[in-house]
């Protein structure tokens, strides 16, 4: 970029390394004073290491990095401060034991004393200036994901910072809360701080940044751009990549954001009502428990070959839904059956047995055990349908992992490395591998994009149109209704425990979103 | 692999801070440095007989260790073994008692069977505990050996009491020599092979049986091995129940082996050794093994030092403190340090 409009931070071949992997390499960009800048990529592609070095949170092996044409001594979170830059993270950073007040004044740390009162009434105008509309006696746990969005942004700004960096700030938001976040990115702007917004979707990159960078495997692949001289089409291409398998036109056109996706699979499904269902739920309840309210009186019938889309407001028993069907919540009342077998009272051990397999809520925590070694987490499923004391040969266990994960194009170095040093999407990969094996009958597929950008996100729903095409019978939970509309045959919604709604193509975005409400009949 | 081999490497890296840090304590009040040192290279292994008392104390040490791992593994923190220690040796005194006069290829077996199976429950409550209602069982094992401790002495002072005894130590009547796995002086062939078994059928449990990976994810992420259809209730109730036998064994070999009798607070130390081992040799069996002998070093070590140091016999457990110290506080800058040398390719 040769303008002549003032550089404000200028990276020149910085690399990354995290022990054998390889996570930035020759990153060369520089961004412009006073603009919205993105970056963008798969899972992957270094996005966040590119944030962390820039901030310094992690040390470049190679390269360096200015800021205002002055060198910036990497791996300093202090110095990388001093000179103005402030990230805002993607998981939020603040302690939730805070209140408002003394999470920006932990920010601030000018060494003053204050009286609770007086520490209130000073952030108070300061929350207030930046419209962020809080009470600053409030504890930070108490705050709505929106909210403690702006809290974190507006603790980055304490500190004078003139270039901001927001990591994934979309992941956690409502529809209506990123429309809030991105007109509170345009004012930042307006009053002159430079932005760095790492996104995952197209969609919102044209809608808020004026340039664009993209990032594929470790490497910049394009940018910064003028975004009005690209569209979804072109950006979508460079961010996949020339390697991966073309996108079929709807998932193209539910990656870029446009809602009129046509539903052409579904003019073909066949009138299914005399096969025999994989999964039939006959008036399952549950009793109460921690987990979001119980279930009521569910019936649910799903067909071989068949995706049944979940919809609802998150926290409507999807997830006690997913965990009766596992065994993991037990089903005081009803009936359920897999493969025609009464599995009302069968352990998770059996139902896998008859061919169920779960890919959960949390990809981190119920999916993967982060700190075992891929093979593990690959040959778990596997091992629990034997005895506990049957010999294991972990060489042949290692051997088929890796052929597995290589199937799946899952990217790794070795399959012994830790799961956590995977990113999102390629840690979801192991997880379907692991999930949707030849046995496999009925796959529970809760939120299984979340999180995910698009490369990963299309390869998930191909799989999952492979696994139906295979004959599976799929539940898939999500709270993405354009997710929903674009791949499910069917799709029901739940709330307050109960099934309010069932839908078949073409469907009303209008209807369903009204029964997720409650507000229709 | 690699993983392995630093982390053998970091914990000799802290071995030697903390030997380095008891010499210099000790040169500060007054004693000779290097005369420490060759005390205990002396003691444990160079002088005659020094590797056979390292064994001595090393290889019950080590069947102790192993149990640690199996339920350390699975993510349990069963610190009771000192307890089950305990109530092994009680258990497998009150065979010996009881069977008494009956040939020694009956009453040897059965006593190992009762010490073994004395450990086990002694395990398995607190394991139930757990598993059930979810009580800590850092808490109900720790009680366990407090317990324990209380059952030995009213044991050797009361049903099993050595009528003949000195009255300083409370002390069952010695076991009939037709009954000792070995002499007062420690190490057998029988003891030998029985820590070689547990050696092997440990390495075997751990490394080429489902139960062992399960077990490691389990005590990794429980919640994930849940969704995958594991009940947490066989894999770690069988944690608990081998942890406690193998600590019960150690028990009943040490009654059978150099005690030959069961002393009221004998081997107070030996559970917490033990689990020292177990994490200084990072829960790997064959680590555990080294670690356990280098630790039954140190203990023989310790009759050398007022000989040759002038030191307190107890300064060995200034070194064992020292060396536990360091080992557990996770230090940052020697991890940082580790991971840097490998980030430059050090190792391939």
């Amino acid at each position: 970029m040769s303008e002549e409009k003032q550089t404000v931070l200028e990276c020149r071949d910085v690399g990354v390394r995290y022990g054998d992997v390889v996570a930035l390499s020759g990153v060369s960009i520089s961004f412009a004073r006073g603009r919205i800048h993105a970056v963008v990529g798969q899972n992957g592609a270094g996005k966040t290491t590119f944030a962390r070095a820039i901030s310094g949170l992690v040390s470049p092996d190679t390269g360096e990095i200015r800021i205002d044409g002055r060198i910036l001594p990497t791996g300093n979170v202090n110095q990388a401060r001093q000179a103005g830059v402030e990230l805002v993270h993607q998981s939020f950073a603040l302690p939730p034991s805070f209140t408002v007040a003394e999470a920006m004044q932990f920010g601030a740390a000018d060494g003053r004393i204050y009286s609770r009162r007086g520490l209130e009434s000073r952030w108070q105008t300061y929350l207030d200036n930046l419209n962020v509309n809080v009470k600053a006696g409030q504890r930070i746990r108490d705050l709505p994901v929106e909210t403690l969005q702006s809290v974190e942004i507006a603790r980055a700004l304490v500190s004078d910072a003139r270039l901001l960096i927001l990591d994934e700030p979309t992941a956690v938001l409502s529809p209506e809360g990123a429309q809030k976040l991105f007109e509170r990115i345009r004012h930042l702007k307006d009053v002159g701080v430079t932005v760095i917004v790492i996104l995952h979707k197209i969609r919102e990159v044209l809608a808020i940044a004026d340039t664009v960078a993209v990032l594929r495997g470790g490497m910049l692949v394009e940018g910064p751009v003028e975004c009005s001289g690209i569209n979804a089409e072109k950006l979508a291409e460079l961010i996949i990549g020339p390697a991966a398998r073309p996108l079929e036109d709807d998932q193209k056109a539910a990656l870029t954001g446009s809602l009129d996706t046509a539903h052409a699979h579904l003019a073909q499904s066949v009138d299914q009502a005399a096969v025999e269902p994989v999964l039939k739920l006959t008036a399952v309840s549950t009793r109460p428990d921690s987990d979001g309210p119980p279930l009521e009186d569910i019936d649910l019938v799903i067909r071989p070959g068949e995706i049944l889309g979940l919809a609802g407001v998150e926290g409507n028993g999807q997830r006690t839904l997913v965990r009766a069907i596992s065994a993991l919540a037990e089903t005081s009342e009803g009936k359920i059956t897999i493969e025609g077998l009464d599995v009302t009272r069968a352990s998770l051990q059996t139902r896998r047995a008859a061919g169920l397999r779960v890919i959960p809520f949390e990809r981190n925590v119920e999916g993967l055990s982060l700190t075992s070694a891929l093979w593990e987490n690959w040959s778990a499923r596997e091992l629990l349908q034997r005895p506990l004391l049957s010999m294991v040969r972990p060489t042949e266990l290692r051997q088929r992992c890796g052929t597995a994960l290589d199937a799946w194009e899952v990217h790794y170095s070795n399959v012994t490395q830790h799961a956590g040093s995977l990113s999102g999407g390629n840690a979801q990969k192991v997880i379907l591998s692991r999930e949707m094996d030849e046995q496999a009958r009925l796959i529970i597929a809760a939120q299984p994009t979340r999180g995910l950008d698009i490369g990963a996100t299309a390869f998930v729903w191909d799989s999952l149109n492979r696994a139906r095409a295979r004959g599976c019978a799929i539940l898939l939970i999500s709270s993405d209704l354009d997710e929903i509309m674009d791949i499910c045959d069917r799709v029901v919604v739940m709330l307050s425990g109960r099934v309010v709604g069932t839908f078949t193509p073409p469907y009303d975005l209008a209807d369903i979103g009204a029964a997720m409400t409650g507000v229709s009949k | 692999m690699t993983e392995s081999i630093v982390s053998v490497f970091r914990a000799l890296i802290f071995i030697v801070i903390a030997l380095a840090l008891c010499g210099l304590i000790f040169s500060v009040a007054g004693y000779s440095a290097p005369d420490m040192f060759r005390a205990i290279i002396d003691g444990a292994f160079l002088r005659t007989g020094a590797l056979q008392q390292a064994l001595r104390w090393g290889l019950p040490l080590f069947i102790t260790a192993a149990g640690v791992v199996i339920s350390f593994r699975a993510g349990y923190f069963n610190i009771g073994a000192q307890g089950q220690f305990y109530i092994g040796a009680i258990c497998a005194a009150f065979a010996a008692d009881w069977l008494n006069g009956l040939p020694a290829f009956i009453v040897i077996p059965a006593c190992f069977l009762a010490g073994m199976t004395g450990g086990a429950l002694w395990a398995m409550w607190p394991g139930i505990l757990r598993l059930r209602s979810g009580a800590d069982e850092v808490i109900t094992t720790l009680m366990g050996n407090f317990l324990a401790v209380i059952v030995l002495i009213y044991v050797t002072s009361g049903p099993l009491k050595d009528p003949t005894g000195s009255g300083q130590q409370a002390s069952s009547r010695p076991l009939d020599a037709a009954y000792r796995i070995s002499t007062s002086y420690g190490v057998s062939p029988t003891i030998i092979a029985i820590a070689v078994l547990v050696g092997i059928f440990m390495w075997l449990l751990v490394n080429r049986t489902a139960f062992g990976v399960l077990s490691g994810l389990a005590g990794r992420n429980a919640t994930m091995v849940t969704w995958q259809g594991a009940r947490l209730w066989n894999i770690g109730l069988a944690s608990f129940i081998i942890s406690g036998a193998l600590a019960g064994l150690a028990g009943t070999v040490e009654l059978m082996g150099p005690n030959g009798r069961l002393a009221s607070g004998f081997l107070p130390a030996h559970g917490f050794t033990a689990i020292l081992i177990a994490l200084v040799a990072n829960l790997s069996i064959v680590g555990t093994a080294i670690v356990a002998l280098f630790f039954g070093g140190l203990a023989s070590a310790a009759l050398y030092l007022p000989v040759i140091a002038g030191l307190p016999s107890s300064a060995i457990d200034i070194i064992n403190a020292a060396i536990a110290l360091f080992i557990t506080a996770k230090s940052n800058i020697v991890d940082r340090f580790l991971r840097n040398w490998r980030k430059r390719g050090w190792t391939t």
